[in-house]
């Protein structure tokens, strides 16, 4: 794959912003901020799948995570971080110890990783047997004999339809088991994130835990079900 | 000192002399004017250690989580820029990393989901979200 032109341009720019947004979010002092900084990390990389033609993944991207994840994490913050962000002058990372070594880990990382795709790409490059150039031909005929939106400014490509078919085709039972995933996700958050009140009413409390708790705040004992 | 470092310096000196370092320069314009699969693998392999960064040295736990989302991100990266390369070389099975990043991403929902509720209890029962105060198991 060889991107060229306008879309040589998208990818650096794009590429580079997700990185920087991704070190700000890291770096950033306030979990807001680096909620915000996360989100745009995600768009940019939305836009790196719409560059290697993923359509559907960079909508789904956007969607699930900017749409769904994000916003469930803004509101955890805001439930969350007030008090913590009203002692402010905390420090936000680990003991310097922790800080230095994690860093040298990283940095060893970062020189492996480098080195290994380097290496390794030299080796997919000699194996290749088409010449880049003559793919980029072929490509650019299969862009042109896609069909033309409505507007006729644009073309329309098949990208969802085939990853619709290849889900359904060879990755059926998985898809099944990804939305009992999903089923048992949110019947665990809803019940990690209720309250006691919320558990002594629909008793579902311990019934030693709950005489403790009684002891201290006498409210819960109104909202027991009474047993006749 | 120097000493260390001739060998290169000495290599440099004999391109630059044969007139090959122009014509690196020029090959590495080249390559930037044509990003290729390895430059989508350098990204992701970017974004990743800035995730496994985040979750070594960060306190805030919600910002622990966070990072994660960008571990897994620069993983969708990967599987999408494979899926091209193997698309373009003419790989019936070129699709399989697009679908993989299907399930990531639900695994990535589904994972957020559960952590925030855990993040929510612990904060109702613990009253704090820096995870060097987290030390119930410690001892």
């Amino acid at each position: 794959m060889t991107l060229s032109g306008y879309e040589a341009l998208f990818f650096w720019v794009f590429g580079l912003a997700a990185i920087f947004a991704g070190l700000l979010t890291v770096m950033a002092r306030n979990a807001v901020h680096s909620a915000l900084f996360l989100i745009s990390s995600l768009v940019s990389v939305a836009a790196l799948f719409v560059l290697s033609r993923a359509e559907f993944i960079a909508g789904v991207q956007i969607l699930v995570y900017v749409g769904g994840v994000m916003v469930l994490f803004l509101f955890v913050i805001m439930l969350v971080n007030v008090s913590a962000e009203e002692r402010g002058k905390d420090e936000i990372f680990n003991n310097q110890r922790q800080v230095t070594a994690s860093l040298i880990f990283c940095l060893l990382l970062v020189g492996g990783v480098l080195f290994s795709v380097n290496r390794g790409y030299q080796g997919l490059k000699a194996n290749e047997k088409a010449r880049p150039e003559a793919l980029a031909q072929e490509e650019l005929k299969a862009d042109q004999a896609h069909a033309t939106s409505a507007t006729r400014s644009s073309k329309i490509t098949s990208d969802s339809q085939d990853l619709g078919n290849g889900l359904y085709r060879y990755a059926s039972l998985p898809f099944e088991i990804a939305s009992i995933l999903l089923l048992v996700a949110i019947i665990g958050s809803v019940m990690l994130a209720r309250t006691l009140k919320q558990e002594a009413s629909a008793d579902d409390v311990d019934p030693d835990v709950l005489k403790e708790e009684i002891a201290r705040d006498p409210e819960l004992a109104k909202l027991e079900p009474q047993a006749d | 000192m120097l000493n260390l470092f001739s060998p290169t310096f000495a290599l440099l000196l004999q391109e630059a002399e044969r007139g090959r370092v122009a014509p690196m320069a020029e090959q590495m314009k080249q390559a930037a004017a044509n990003p290729d699969l390895s430059k989508f693998l350098v990204i992701a392999a970017l974004l990743f250690i800035i995730g496994v960064a985040g979750v070594l040295t960060r306190r805030n736990i919600i910002v622990i989580f966070m990072s994660i989302e960008l571990i897994l991100n620069a993983a969708n990266l990967n599987f999408i820029a494979f899926s091209r390369y193997l698309q373009q070389t003419g790989n019936p099975n070129a699709l399989a990393g697009q679908i993989f990043t299907v399930f990531v991403i639900v695994v990535a929902a589904a994972e957020a989901a559960i952590g925030l509720g855990i993040v929510i209890a612990l904060y109702r029962n613990k009253e704090t979200i820096w995870v060097d105060e987290i030390d119930l198991l410690k001892w």
